[in-house]
């Protein structure tokens, strides 16, 4: 089901170190209309805990995680 | 500036007025001193980066509504009215300074203009008018703390991932756990920052000494601390210290990032534990011949780069020497000495908020970059992510032909079996 997550628009973030792949999904995210889904890939292992925390503090839904090897991909609906 | 907002941003600016800094405020006798020992001024010489006019953008606020003249004569003492060409003001003076201190050194009257900034980054919080990147990570610390129970799995499956890299760099006894968390009693509770480069080099130290240790689930770095936002700031810092607390550890190590060991060491309060850079600790492993290191690991001549947070803001100055005594035969002291020593020029923020500052960054720092040429050096070793993030930048910018390495690693590397 989550292979079947379309998105609106994509970021590469790997081989960005923290706090840059937060700062630059905050960025991106005002890309994008409220309802839109962006999809954000990191190979930062702290990602895992920052992207929830931070979609929680700002308000925006993370509808799907995934990790294939060292590439964690996230797809983030906006919702604020 | 409507009334209700000024009325605001007037009582926090208030709240900052103790008598130390009403002192700053009252004393400057604009003596130029401290023009040229600003890193910013001295790479690029325009006024308004020199310290005591970014202080005079406070000082005329200061001056138009807390003293008398300023009040009833306000021409005389040049106050400023508080609105909104006062708050660009604001923001140029607070975020083109890094908060490094090194001119407080030189002030012949000891005024510290961090402090002074630190009430034009409040105001600019009041106003909704401080960088909005840095408030954003701030909250994200903050939520993270507030939901620890919900990460703590993907925490420590993250971390299973590192042990093999760990053992890499030290075998340990079958059994024991490359990487512990949530251990009741140890005596260092290890803060490190999101990425494995802060906690596998150290956790391989923490083992190789026989430490009876733990990860804290935190990450150590601060932005409340980088927005001035004294609430947030203690916030972030309170759920270590919680943490700390819940465990019993008699140590709070804090990673190579120096505000936020400046932070946990200074602005915290007393607390039952004791608060220590993982540097210092370094070099109380050497001293009881706890880890022994190989000096011909680095065959490079090897300089350091003092973080403004650890060294000046903190006194952690010849540790990290002491340490690099057991690495190298090869070691060059930047001129000017430590405590004088130029700052990177990502403090203050400013490496958090990535490529929008990178150019004032690049030419902000001329001079940090001049210094580390001219030792000849090959290795620039440091202490602080930060500074690491900066200086990497500065040696692609000015080709200083240098490999920027963390103190802790190249301990890591150079561990004798």
């Amino acid at each position: 089901m989550t292979e079947q997550l379309n998105s609106d628009k994509e970021l590469d973030l790997k081989g960005l170190p923290c706090p840059m792949p937060i700062v630059k999904v905050s960025k991106g995210i005002k890309d994008i209309e409220i309802g839109q889904v962006l999809k954000a890939v990191t190979t930062d292992p702290g990602s895992l805990n920052d992207f929830p925390a931070w979609a929680r503090s700002s308000g925006n839904e993370i509808l799907d995680t995934h990790q294939n090897g060292e590439e964690i991909t996230f797809y983030i609906k906006r919702s604020a | 500036m409507d009334k209700q907002l000024q009325d605001k941003l007037l009582e926090l600016f208030t709240g900052k007025l103790s008598r130390q800094v009403q002192l700053y405020l009252d004393t400057c006798s604009r003596c130029g001193v401290c023009s040229d020992t600003c890193h910013v001024y001295a790479s690029m010489p325009i006024p308004k980066y020199t310290p005591a006019y970014r202080a005079e953008v406070v000082r005329r606020i200061f001056k138009k509504y807390f003293k008398a003249q300023g009040k009833l004569l306000p021409v005389l003492g040049e106050a400023k009215i508080l609105d909104e060409t006062a708050l660009d003001e604001l923001k140029e003076a607070a975020y083109s300074c890094t908060g490094c201190r090194r001119c407080m050194v030189y002030c012949p009257f000891g005024i510290d203009t961090q402090q002074i900034m630190s009430i034009a980054k409040l105001l600019l919080i009041g106003a909704n008018s401080e960088p909005e990147i840095l408030t954003m990570l701030a909250d994200m610390s903050i939520s993270k703390g507030e939901s620890i129970e919900e990460s703590k799995e993907r925490f420590i499956e993250g971390l299973k991932r590192l042990e093999t890299d760990v053992i890499d760099k030290w075998k340990i006894k079958a059994g024991k756990t490359p990487i512990p968390t949530d251990a009741q009693n140890a005596d260092i509770l290890y803060v490190a920052l999101a990425g494995a480069h802060s906690i596998v080099p150290a956790a391989a130290i923490f083992n190789a000494a026989g430490e009876n240790w733990s990860l804290s689930f935190f990450e150590a770095v601060n932005f409340g601390a980088f927005v001035g936002d004294p609430a947030k700031t203690k916030l972030i810092s309170d759920r270590i210290v919680n943490e700390a607390k819940r465990l019993k550890v008699k140590e709070v190590s804090i990673c190579e990032c120096g505000t936020a060991f400046r932070v946990m060491k200074h602005l915290s309060g007393p607390q039952p534990f004791k608060v220590s850079s993982l540097t210092e600790v370094h070099a109380r492993y050497l001293r009881e011949g706890r880890i022994k290191l190989d000096q011909s690991k680095f065959d490079l001549p090897v300089t350091y780069h003092d973080p403004c947070q650890m060294a000046r803001n903190a006194g952690v100055i010849d540790d990290p020497r002491f340490i690099l005594q057991h690495l190298t035969d090869d070691f060059r002291e930047m001129a000017p000495d430590p405590k004088y020593n130029w700052c990177c020029g990502g403090g203050g923020g400013l490496v958090a908020l990535g490529e929008e500052t990178l150019d004032f960054r690049m030419k902000s720092a001329r001079v940090k970059a001049d210094q580390v040429k001219k030792t000849g050096a090959k290795i620039l070793a440091t202490a602080c992510e930060n500074c690491h993030t900066q200086l990497s930048d500065l040696n692609d910018h000015y080709k200083m032909n240098v490999e920027v390495k963390f103190l802790s690693s190249m301990v890591a590397d150079a561990l004798v079996h």
